[in-house]
């Protein structure tokens, strides 16, 4: 009757497989086919939305996310300069800045900036895509600033004073020496910002634009309306993210392995 | 045994003034006081018990600490002058760490090329060139492709030393460079110091290696709570100590078997 313990630890494995594949077939056998075949993967009717959600939609997912990322990358390292600075006022600006733009959520910066800004300057009136660059570059500038601060901080203070020994300008040793090191140490979580970046571009559906500037996600609502197809343009477009977020991992990981290389 | 190419001689030399140097951490008086020269040509061994501002006063010869009292002149520069060009200052000086502090993203080359290229601004060319040579010169001509966390301890330290020779220096300061190696890549590292000295470096060492202070130093100082206790010829100092502080360390640093404690 007793059982030896790899006995048990077999036993023990069976269990959980037998509980894991069954509570999948109990939910698959509870799902109605018909209904969910007919609202989520109804791709016969997409044809409308065909080739635009790919052609326009993509296309304006991956430039939003580009720009914005490019926008945040740069203001976010003037930012974490000026966190580290030791004149106080650049100090307390950043810490402002970033406290105040990563605590409020980016659709309220969105309409802020697609509202605000053509009420508070009359006459101004930015384009749809400006107004989400802008907006989600400055949200995510305040979290790539966060990100490289700690970055910065992270590459050791003889590294520095190495540089600065041989003559180096503070600047010099900062954009020689300390900055490439950090971009390796930042790299895993600066990737997190992209694929953060690619699915809030989606937001912009809260703000009116004409079809050209549509992206993945405002397809997929405008095509819940229009193509009688329930939400399988929502659900095509969700794995048109998948396509581009997944590779970005992979891309990432790919170059996190080759730094480990050449790392101390 | 390490293999060190013959060292032409003749490097340019300055020396190094301190007067009245003072240096504190909030309340915490580091270096009370201390007057020291190095003459062109000299070399001069810091010696110590850990905590007595050894290293915080070599670190203040290039400004790595900001001295709070007194004055320093290195070279032509008074470096205590808030108008002085540091940077220009420290391209003259170089500086080698108890921790390496190689580039760890630059190979053993570029570790010696990049400030030849980005602050002195030579050509690529002739900046190999410089860096080969004093590769050569450290024993390590052949690794010049390999990155540092490739390299030994002691041969790490030896590329951190043809680093700072690349600048044409016409001062050396050395902070416990053989203080973080393994015993048996400690000899490589003096052996290059030996010879750095005997082709007319100048040199500042902090160091805890007694008879390497005693073979190569011209001058022996022996600091203890922020003071410079004792000081005169090598020799002298540590074969033969006058203050009962110097002659109470040398005793625990030579003889470490045999210190007794108080109970």
């Amino acid at each position: 009757m007793a059982m030896t313990t790899r006995q048990r630890a077999r036993l023990s494995k069976i269990v959980q497989i037998i509980i894991f594949v069954g509570v999948i077939v109990a939910v698959l056998l509870k799902v109605d086919w018909k209904i969910l075949g007919s609202t989520f993967f109804a791709f016969d009717k997409l044809g409308p939305i065909f080739p635009e959600l790919i052609t326009v939609g993509l296309k304006n997912t991956l430039y939003y996310t580009a720009i914005s990322f490019a926008f945040g990358l740069v203001l976010g390292l003037l930012l974490a300069l000026m966190k580290m600075a030791s004149f106080a006022p650049y100090r307390w600006f950043a810490t402002g800045f970033i406290e105040f733009f990563r605590g409020i959520p980016a659709i309220l910066v969105l309409i802020t900036f697609g509202y605000g800004i053509p009420t508070a300057f009359p006459g101004t009136n930015w384009p749809q895509p400006v107004v989400v660059m802008v907006s989600l570059g400055l949200v995510s500038a305040a979290y790539i600033a966060e990100t490289l601060r700690a970055g910065l901080q992270a590459v050791p203070k003889g590294q520095s004073e190495a540089a600065r020994s041989l003559g180096m300008p503070a600047w010099r040793a900062m954009v020689t020496i300390v900055i490439p090191q950090a971009f390796k140490i930042v790299l895993p979580p600066m990737t997190n910002e992209v694929i953060l970046l690619t699915k809030d571009s989606s937001l912009a559906f809260i703000l009116g634009a004409s079809m050209a500037q549509y992206e993945m996600t405002k397809f997929g609502r405008d095509g819940i309306t229009s193509l009688g197809a329930g939400i399988t343009p929502l659900i095509v477009a969700g794995a048109l993210y998948l396509v581009i977020t997944v590779p970005l991992s992979l891309i990432a990981r790919k170059f996190e392995s080759r730094s480990a290389r050449t790392k101390r | 045994m390490t293999h060190i190419s013959n060292i032409p001689a003749n490097f340019k030399a300055s020396g190094v003034s301190i007067t009245g140097l003072r240096k504190s951490y909030g309340s915490n008086e580091v270096l009370k006081g201390i007057d020291l020269e190095v003459k062109p040509g000299e070399v001069v061994c810091l010696i110590g018990p850990s905590g007595s501002g050894k290293s915080t006063l070599l670190r203040c010869v290039n400004l790595l600490e900001k001295p709070n009292e007194g004055k320093i002149h290195v070279g032509g520069f008074e470096t205590t002058d808030p108008d002085v060009d540091l940077d220009k200052m420290r391209q003259n000086v170089g500086m080698v760490f108890q921790q390496f502090n190689l580039f760890p993203h630059l190979t053993v080359t570029q570790n010696c090329t990049v400030a030849q290229t980005k602050v002195l601004k030579r050509p690529a060319a002739q900046a190999k060139e410089v860096a080969q040579k004093n590769l050569d010169r450290v024993g390590l001509g052949a690794f010049g492709d390999r990155y540092p966390d490739e390299l030994s301890g002691g041969q790490q330290q030896r590329v951190a030393i043809a680093r700072a020779l690349s600048m044409d220096p016409t001062l050396m300061l050395f902070d416990e460079p053989t203080s973080a190696l393994d015993p048996e890549t400690v000899g490589e590292v003096l052996a290059i110091m030996r010879s750095l000295a005997k082709a007319g470096m100048t040199m500042l060492v902090v160091t805890h290696e007694m008879s390497f202070a005693k073979e190569v130093a011209d001058r022996v100082i022996f600091m203890d709570g922020g003071v410079v206790v004792e000081e005169g010829i090598a020799q002298d100092v540590i074969g033969n100590p006058q203050q009962p502080r110097t002659k109470d360390f040398l005793k625990r640093v030579l003889d470490p078997t045999h210190v007794e404690i108080d109970t």
